[in-house]
């Protein structure tokens, strides 16, 4: 049976007559790694600041494990939420984590040295000494070795270069292996966390335009391009979504998955098929907003 | 329970800040103090006796006031105690409830103990006949003035006082920033004003004095204490609505 890690219904959150989350629904299921992707200023962090008891919302309502995180001692204490811009007192590296080690009981001290040397993080460091890239190393130490049952990470390698990135996606592997937890994570490398990813939910502008299996996206769009008339020929009847023409080419997105025969007719017309990208999907799927949604459901049913 | 210590140990992760500063200052107070009354030579009267004049050494005391320094930078730590430390406190799934009143708990415990600790200094000035050069830096007419006790409870009441101060000063910074801070001071000004006032107004200036000198410094203490409370409520209904 699975179970409801994270619930969210009609979530609102206005600041000043602007609207940075708009009626924003969702659930993540129980030990799950779920992105987060959208552009910046999409409405990703104020999410998961509400998620984690850190904002208020407007109107609408967000469920933990069944029950509300605001001020909820029950279910916070179970959730750790290290944001891209967290703010320290001013002290060192050690003390930052020796201060986290008291919060959670699962917390692993030897995952948390491993971590730091893994990321070349001197524990003596002051943190407002730290480099961007080291601060943002500093919370994926604290929040995997937090090993929270409700593990949230805003842009968890702004600034890490990209031998610390590959460490986070190996280290974060192996341990949701061995301490299955629900992981949501906000980015906008996409293409680079897509192999992480068991579910996505995209928004845009303060709303959920997708959310999807990462699976049941891949191959779920393609760009094909070639000549004009070739291309018009292939797409008849199709979904599209971009249509681009430079003088006798043309490149197109079709939704919807292509089979054998499509792949031999495309070959035939000389057309050029590539699946698109979970990133390309999400600039799509940004660029419709709305409607993307239904369009995949048509197209994937 | 165990959140509340856990808040105070988070506050003490340096312990030199919150418990060793107010020293450090104080102690840099008092030193200035004893080396000016050391060099000050002692002042006298003369008194015309059966002998002629006679230069006779004036009994008053040197008064500095250095004291305050203390009370000033306990202000200063309760400032920073929440507008720090709130947001990693949030982040490690911490209740603003929870982290409020942990770091209120060390802020009582801590004045109690610094309090204790400025009732012995006193003690040592007055067996010392003012660090021998007449200085009272922890006797202060009237205030702190009268048995070891009242001294402590004084004390402990004035620090405890001027933390929760702090606290909710510091609250109100990470909630409306400079701007709602200097509203939040122009607030308690015009308050005080406004009280200062009213008595005029109402010609009630005498009976204001009455209460004052009625009123001993256990007395004053209690309205200290009664006044501490009332800020620890603000605080904390000005941290309920706190975001990071």
């Amino acid at each position: 049976m699975t179970q409801t890690a994270i619930s969210v219904t009609g979530l609102t959150r206005r600041y000043h007559g602007h609207r940075a989350l708009d009626q924003v629904s969702f659930e993540v299921e129980a030990g799950s790694i779920v992105g987060l992707l959208g552009r910046n200023g999409a409405g990703k962090t104020t999410l998961l600041r509400i998620l984690a008891g850190q904002e208020f919302p407007s109107a609408g309502s967000v469920l933990i494990h069944g029950a509300p995180p605001t001020e909820n001692e029950a279910v916070l204490r179970r959730m750790v939420f290290v944001r891209e811009d967290q703010v320290y007192p001013d002290f060192k590296v050690r003390h930052a984590l020796r201060i986290a080690s008291w919060f959670y009981p699962n917390w692993s001290p030897e995952l948390a040295d491993a971590l730091l040397a893994d990321f070349e993080l001197p524990p003596g460091r002051a943190i407002k000494k730290l480099s961007r890239g080291m601060r943002s190393a500093l919370g994926i130490v604290i929040g995997m070795a937090a090993r929270a049952e409700v593990t949230l990470f805003d842009e968890p390698y702004a600034g890490l270069d990209a031998v610390a990135r590959q460490i986070f996606y190996d280290r974060l592997l192996a341990e949701y292996a061995e301490h299955p937890r629900t992981i949501l994570l906000s980015t906008h490398l996409i293409d680079e966390a897509a192999g992480l990813l068991e579910r996505v939910i995209v928004i845009d502008h303060g709303r959920v335009v997708l959310t999807a299996d990462a699976d049941d996206l891949r191959g779920v769009a393609s760009a094909v391009s070639g000549p004009v008339l070739a291309v018009d020929e292939f797409t008849a009847g199709r979904v599209l979504w971009d249509r681009r023409r430079v003088a006798s080419q043309a490149s197109v997105v079709v939704v919807g998955a292509l089979d054998e025969a499509d792949r031999a007719r495309a070959r035939s017309l000389r057309l050029e098929l590539s699946p698109l990208t979970l990133q390309q999907l999400v600039v799509h799927a940004a660029a419709q907003q709305a409607n993307t949604a239904d369009t995949l459901e048509r197209t994937s049913a | 329970m165990r959140t509340w210590r856990d808040i105070a140990r988070y506050h003490l992760v340096i312990p030199w800040l919150p418990l060793g500063l107010p020293w450090a200052i104080l102690s840099v107070s008092f030193i200035v103090n004893l080396v000016i009354f050391a060099f000050v030579p002692q002042s006298y009267h003369e008194v015309m006796t059966g002998h002629g004049l006679v230069q006779v050494a004036d009994a008053a005391p040197n008064y500095t006031g250095g004291v305050v320094s203390i009370y000033i930078l306990v202000l200063v730590i309760g400032i920073n105690s929440i507008g720090r430390s709130l947001p990693f406190g949030l982040a490690l799934g911490v209740t603003r409830r929870s982290f409020y009143t942990g770091t209120a708990l060390l802020g009582v415990a801590l004045a109690a103990v610094d309090g204790l600790l400025l009732t012995g200094l006193q003690a040592i000035e007055r067996a010392t006949d003012g660090w021998g050069v007449n200085m009272h830096f922890f006797q202060v007419p009237y205030i702190l003035d009268g048995p070891w006790y009242v001294t402590w409870l004084t004390s402990f009441v004035g620090l405890a006082l001027l933390f929760v101060w702090g606290m909710w000063c510091g609250i109100v910074y990470r909630r409306w920033n400079l701007f709602g801070s200097m509203t939040f001071v122009a607030a308690q000004v015009t308050m005080v004003v406004a009280a200062v006032l009213i008595l005029v107004w109402a010609d009630a200036w005498s009976g204001v004095g009455h209460f004052f000198t009625g009123l001993t410094a256990a007395g004053l203490t209690g309205v200290l204490a009664a006044l501490a409370v009332l800020l620890l409520a603000g605080g904390q209904a000005t941290i309920r609505r706190a975001t990071v």
